[in-house]
């Protein structure tokens, strides 16, 4: 679809641990394709040279349609592509509301407002292992990069990507083209494994025998199950949540995510945008659903 | 043509000035600003101690307005003075505190702190937050409270002493004036106001906290009345603030009688908004033929009451 994966700039290479924080940029991207999966699923592929050129995997973008300064405020989408040599990188957006409309319904040539790229991204794994990506709806977008980077690093990464019915898994084909192992599953059994992608995770887990780590992206009560499932099996996984934003720069403290890091005494709030939105699973303090704005969505009007 | 404004003696070289909590300490944006170009700073509020804030969800947005319940989450002075103040010096633009406090005592022994830091340029009493239980907002709604914390205030400081007052009142030129006789050397208008969103489904408010504070558009017609108001009740100079976005959003408080403005949920929009504005500014001044902004300033031309 977006032909791009996988032509990357370097990300772990060559200190594959070290977080090193490229610097976003503030620019007006033009919107230069556009593949739409039905009406509230679209790939967006926007031009900025910086973004195409620095992100790392689980980083995101601030966009805001048009140039006007004054609310709503920029949204936030994680990179799911990027092309160094055309200078662009592609977003997955879900419409849920005004601005994924409006910003879905930009006309080529048109621009948004474009911040990025920012926060913390995932991290290589520590160790030889198995990755496996867990995907739940558009959560699966910043999995796309991160197992084209896994890939060139000669991992095998394997996509678990689950969603309540089969609509709801608009880049499975994508997946399925990239050549990608892939597990599917929808509540309700419309396609591939019937139930939660959490439990095809652990059918998998039982009959597997190598060292595995876990990288996920979804609604809060997924990444919480996965956080279970990672404790209870002692394996490493890393979590990318999606509190709602205000700035994205870390100035109006509105993202924050309760943690606690293995050496603090008490949990801290840290800011998803500048701290995360990538953090261990192990270090966040996991709430009842109501903290979690993803929650929320499904449950709006 | 100069924008320069005199305020509580303190020199601007612009009046446009960062609101307190929507631009962090300043250094989390000087990779995305040239702090330079402001004309001052207000920090994030400052308790004696580090406060955790509010739970999530801490924002949520409501038609042109932006409600939020942060609760106040801040490193507390001593950090700030240590660790943040040394690393604003390099920058050329008046270094505003918000102070905070749960007790007058509090508020007192915070601006005492910041007495004998080099770089401070004056402190804005936050006598007006929501989203605290104690403290806060209940200074800021109460006459004889807000004279009480401003004149211990006063007692405690030879920098100029900025009294950001609360809107969640009926008249709030009496608080103003509650502040200027007991001391205040300037008034910023306003805070946010109280306000509630729920999410039907639940029927839980859509914040952590419950209530929040309003900001934005949605507040500029209540905030600019309100500067007009506060502007005529007092002697001492008014810093507009709530909902500016464009030149025209700050010039509407100038000509109403505010010596400068903050810009506040702006920032979260674009942190670099500060540019257009001054241009466009600039360009408003030629074509009304002014050649010092202070000119405009209460400029208003009011329809005479029958
Ligand atoms: C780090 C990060 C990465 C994201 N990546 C993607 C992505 O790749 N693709 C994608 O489609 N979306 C992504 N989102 C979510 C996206 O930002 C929201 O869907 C968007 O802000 C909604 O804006 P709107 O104006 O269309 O909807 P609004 O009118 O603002 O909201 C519509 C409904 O969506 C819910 N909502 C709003 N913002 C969020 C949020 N941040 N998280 C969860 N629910 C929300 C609310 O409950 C609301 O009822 C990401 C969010 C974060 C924080
Ligand atoms: C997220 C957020 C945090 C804020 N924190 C503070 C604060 O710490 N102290 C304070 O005095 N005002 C605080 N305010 C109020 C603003 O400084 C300002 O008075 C208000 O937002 C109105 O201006 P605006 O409409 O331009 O945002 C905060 C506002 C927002 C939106
Ligand atoms: S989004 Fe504003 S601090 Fe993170």
């Amino acid at each position: 679809m977006t032909g791009v994966v996988g032509r990357l700039v370097e990300w772990t290479a060559p200190c594959p641990t070290a977080i090193i924080q490229s610097m976003p940029s503030d620019l007006d991207a033009a919107l230069v394709e556009r593949h739409s999966i039905g009406d509230a699923f679209h790939v967006l592929v926007f031009e900025h040279g910086d973004v195409a050129r620095n992100s790392r995997p689980g980083q995101f973008v601030m966009l805001k349609p048009g140039r006007s300064t004054a609310l709503p405020l920029r949204r936030p989408f994680s990179i799911m592509d990027v092309d160094a040599e055309r200078e662009t990188f592609s977003v997955f957006m879900k419409v849920v509301g005004a601005q994924t409309q409006a910003l879905a319904h930009l006309r080529i040539g048109q621009t948004a407002r474009c911040l990025g790229p920012l926060g913390r991204s995932f991290q290589s794994p520590q160790s030889p292992s198995l990755p496996l990506l867990i995907g739940g709806g558009f959560g699966i977008a910043p999995l796309l990069l991160l197992g084209a980077v896994l890939r060139r690093d000669a991992y095998e990464p394997r996509v678990f990507y689950g969603g309540r019915t089969i609509a709801d898994l608009a880049l499975r084909r994508t997946l399925e083209d990239l050549g990608f192992s892939l597990v599917l599953a929808t509540e309700d059994g419309s396609l591939g494994f019937k139930g939660l992608i959490t439990a095809a995770l652990e059918e998998h887990l039982d009959s597997c025998t190598l060292p595995t780590s876990l990288f996920a992206c979804g609604p809060g009560p997924m990444l919480a199950a996965v956080a279970r499932i990672a404790a209870r099996r002692g394996l490493p996984a890393q979590v990318s949540v999606d509190p709602w934003m205000g700035c994205g720069m870390g100035t109006c403290l509105g993202c924050v995510v309760p943690t606690r890091k293995a050496n603090e005494e008490r949990p801290r709030y840290r800011c998803a945008c500048t701290e995360g939105p990538v953090f261990e699973s192990s270090e966040v303090v996991w709430t009842d659903d109501r903290a979690s704005p993803s929650r929320a969505r499904e449950t709006t009007p | 043509m100069t924008l320069a404004v005199t305020i509580a003696g303190l020199r601007l070289k612009n009046p446009l000035i960062a609101a307190s909590g929507t631009f962090g300490y300043g250094i989390e944006l000087e990779n995305f600003v040239d702090l330079g170009i402001l004309g001052g700073i207000v920090t994030k509020g400052l308790f004696l101690k580090p406060r955790a804030g509010c739970p999530p969800p801490r924002i949520v947005e409501t038609p042109s307005g932006l409600l939020n319940a942060i609760g106040l989450q801040g490193v507390g002075v001593a950090s700030f003075v240590h660790e943040i103040l040394p690393r604003l010096a390099r920058f050329d633009t008046a270094i505003l505190v918000n102070v905070c406090g749960d007790t007058v005592d509090e508020y007192a022994a915070v601006t005492r702190v910041l007495e004998d830091a080099p770089g401070v340029a004056g402190i804005e009493l936050n006598i007006s937050c929501p989203n605290v239980k104690q403290g806060g907002m209940a200074f800021g709604v109460d006459p004889l409270l807000t004279h009480a914390v401003v004149k211990e205030v006063r007692k405690a400081t030879r920098r100029p002493v900025i009294v950001k007052l609360s809107p969640n009142v009926t008249d709030i030129t009496v608080i103003a004036r509650a502040a200027e006789d007991a001391g205040a050397d300037a008034l910023s208008c306003i805070n946010t106001l109280l306000g509630l969103a729920i999410d039907v489904e639940t029927r839980r408010p859509r914040l952590g906290f419950g209530t929040g504070g309003l900001s934005g558009p949605a507040i500029r017609p209540i905030a600019v009345r309100m500067t007009w108001q506060v502007a005529q009740a007092t002697r001492i100079p008014v810093i507009g603030i709530g909902g500016i976005c464009c030149a025209a959003d700050a010039l509407e408080f100038l000509i109403a009688g505010a010596s400068a403005v903050q810009i506040g949920t702006a920032n979260f929009v674009d942190p670099n908004v500060y540019q257009s504005i001054l241009r466009d500014i600039e360009r408003y001044l030629q074509r009304q033929g002014v050649a010092r902004l202070t000119e405009i300033v209460g400029s208003l031309r009011y329809p005479r009451q029958q």
